[in-house]
């Protein structure tokens, strides 16, 4: 009994071993380095927003001091 | 504080970090989620995000109650507003993601998927802060209309996290790590994530939070300026 | 600090000025008996409506479904006046001889047992149209005595808070439907438990306590919120 359920966990765990291996990922992408691409494009979206934003946080302060000076 | 620039930078760099490193360092191979998995540092931060900014939101109401302030109301209400654009963006991407992975390779129908407890936490943390704005709406009144919706956001929130906690235990859910599945996917439990993932999932967390917070911050200011003659300072 | 705060409170619940309040609010029933019979009306009619639109009647999960959403509608329609029928000089009026506690207390005690009333009514009725698919009749009137007063206690200050923004019922299902939604899952879960579903060891009394626990919060944040809807 007990060898059988050793038979069947070895043979559960090396199936799933293989089935890990051949889980697909973006694999390509990353040796030919067009993940690069994607990152730069990612960052500079987020570089723009960011700056976009503090120029909004200098104008609101901009207009604190006007306000205060009156 | 709130006015240092330093958070405002951490903020970009931590998201800086959060795509670069998210993009580039390796993740557990899974069967399903695959490359998808990454979306952890964007999708559910949001969530995140928006329980923080909802928190920050309570916060300032019961501040209003107690000291009758008029910037705790404006504070709250555009806490409130933040917390609620983050959450529909995390419908949006969670939509999103859910059609590749649950809807897809599961063959979860869309109707299953929102009756997901998470899914229906999240609905109800958006129905509220829907129901807080249409409240807030209906008056004309700026002294009653601070000192009701406030009562309302604190009584809403309290009810908020028991339901959070009471509802995965009536629905069984598709979200890994969560009490009644059985998938053992990365994410989410603490005892469950992978090592690498984590050292981006909380940075970005942080990251996204911040950006979130800084936006409110702005929106509260403007509407300060916009409302100088009521505040009277 | 606790025990003087449960005192306190216990005091005004058990206060003479919450009992006149209370007495207040059945005698003006008594007095407008049309808006009684308007609710008992509107049960009627819903009940009736599905009970024509169903083909035949319903299997047990639509039949528990359809109780509780009929639940929710009633008790929107029943609470909803409580604040909103009182007009501002009676507001004064209260304003100057009872605290918030005591009147919230008697507004919370009066919607309780109208609501009470009002689901025993209504279960009748599905048993008159719409059969009996039930196992265990009594406990599942428990379920709806315990049901019934969650509702109504969250919609007693949905009501307070609506009444505030001068709305009509409309604004009150807006806002405490997303508040009552897991209260309202919880009671269709622990409802089973009357149909005949085996439930695990002890999860029953968890979910009957969860809902007791739900209740006594709201009992809770509304005893606390209260005062500031109240001055004005």
């Amino acid at each position: 009994m007990n060898k059988y359920l050793l038979i069947v966990t070895t043979l559960f765990f090396s199936l799933s071993a293989s089935a890990q291996d051949k889980v697909e990922m973006a694999d390509l992408m990353r040796s030919n380095g067009k993940i690069y691409t994607v990152v730069a494009v990612c960052l500079t979206i987020l570089i723009g927003l960011f700056i976009y934003v503090f120029s909004i946080d200098r104008k609101i302060t901009k207009l604190e001091k006007e306000q205060s000076v009156k | 504080m709130v006015n240092k620039i330093w958070w405002k930078i951490l903020s970009f760099l931590l998201l800086v970090y959060t795509i670069v490193a998210g993009f580039l360092l390796p993740v557990p191979r899974l069967n399903i989620l695959n490359e998808t998995i990454r979306n952890l540092y964007f999708h559910v931060c949001m969530w995140m995000g928006m329980m923080v900014l909802f928190a920050i939101s309570f916060y300032h109401s019961v501040k209003y109650l107690r000291h009758q302030n008029f910037r705790s109301d404006i504070a709250s209400s555009s806490y409130a507003a933040l917390g609620s654009f983050f959450g529909i963006l995390g419908y949006a991407t969670g939509f999103l993601w859910v059609n590749v992975t649950w809807v897809t390779d599961q063959g979860q129908s869309i109707g299953s998927v929102l009756k997901e407890p998470k899914l229906i936490g999240a609905a109800i943390a958006l129905l509220i802060y829907g129901a807080y704005f249409v409240l807030r709406g209906s008056f004309t009144d700026i002294d009653k209309r601070a000192r009701v919706s406030a009562v309302y956001n604190i009584f809403a929130f309290a009810m908020l996290f028991p339901s959070i906690w009471i509802i995965p235990r009536l629905v069984g859910s598709l979200h890994p790590g969560a009490p009644g599945s059985d998938s053992g996917n990365p994410a989410l439990d603490r005892t469950d994530l992978d090592s690498t993932m984590r050292m981006i999932f909380y940075p970005a967390i942080i990251g996204w939070t911040l950006l979130g917070v800084w936006i409110a911050t702005l929106k509260i200011r403007l509407e300060l300026i916009k409302n100088k003659n009521i505040i009277n300072e | 600090m606790i025990s003087s705060f449960d005192e306190f409170y216990y005091f005004a619940l058990m206060n003479q000025q919450t009992l006149a309040l209370l007495k207040k609010d059945i005698l003006l029933e008594f007095r407008q008996k049309h808006t009684f019979y308007g609710i008992l009306l509107y049960i009627a009619a819903t009940i009736f409506v599905i009970y024509l639109s169903l083909p035949e009647s319903p299997d047990a999960q639509i039949w528990n479904s359809l109780f509780w959403v009929i639940q929710l509608f009633v008790c929107v329609n029943a609470v909803a006046k409580s604040f909103l029928q009182e007009s501002k000089g009676r507001m004064l009026y209260f304003y100057s001889i009872a605290n918030p506690a005591q009147f919230i207390f008697g507004k919370l005690i009066f919607n309780v047992l109208l609501m009470l009333l009002m689901s025993l009514i209504s279960l009748c009725l599905f048993f008159v149209f719409l059969d009996n698919p039930l196992s265990n009749v009594f406990q599942f009137a428990g379920i709806v005595i315990l049901g019934g007063m969650g509702i109504s206690l969250v919609f007693t200050l949905m009501s307070a808070i609506a009444a505030k923004a001068q709305q009509n019922a409309a604004l009150i299902a807006i806002l405490g439907f997303p508040v009552i939604l897991p209260q309202l899952l919880l009671l269709m879960k622990l409802s089973k438990v009357a149909f005949g579903e085996v439930f695990r060891e002890g999860a029953l009394f968890q979910l009957a306590g969860l809902t007791l626990l739900m209740d006594i919060l709201v009992i809770v944040l509304a005893v606390i919120l209260f005062p500031f809807l109240w001055k004005d």
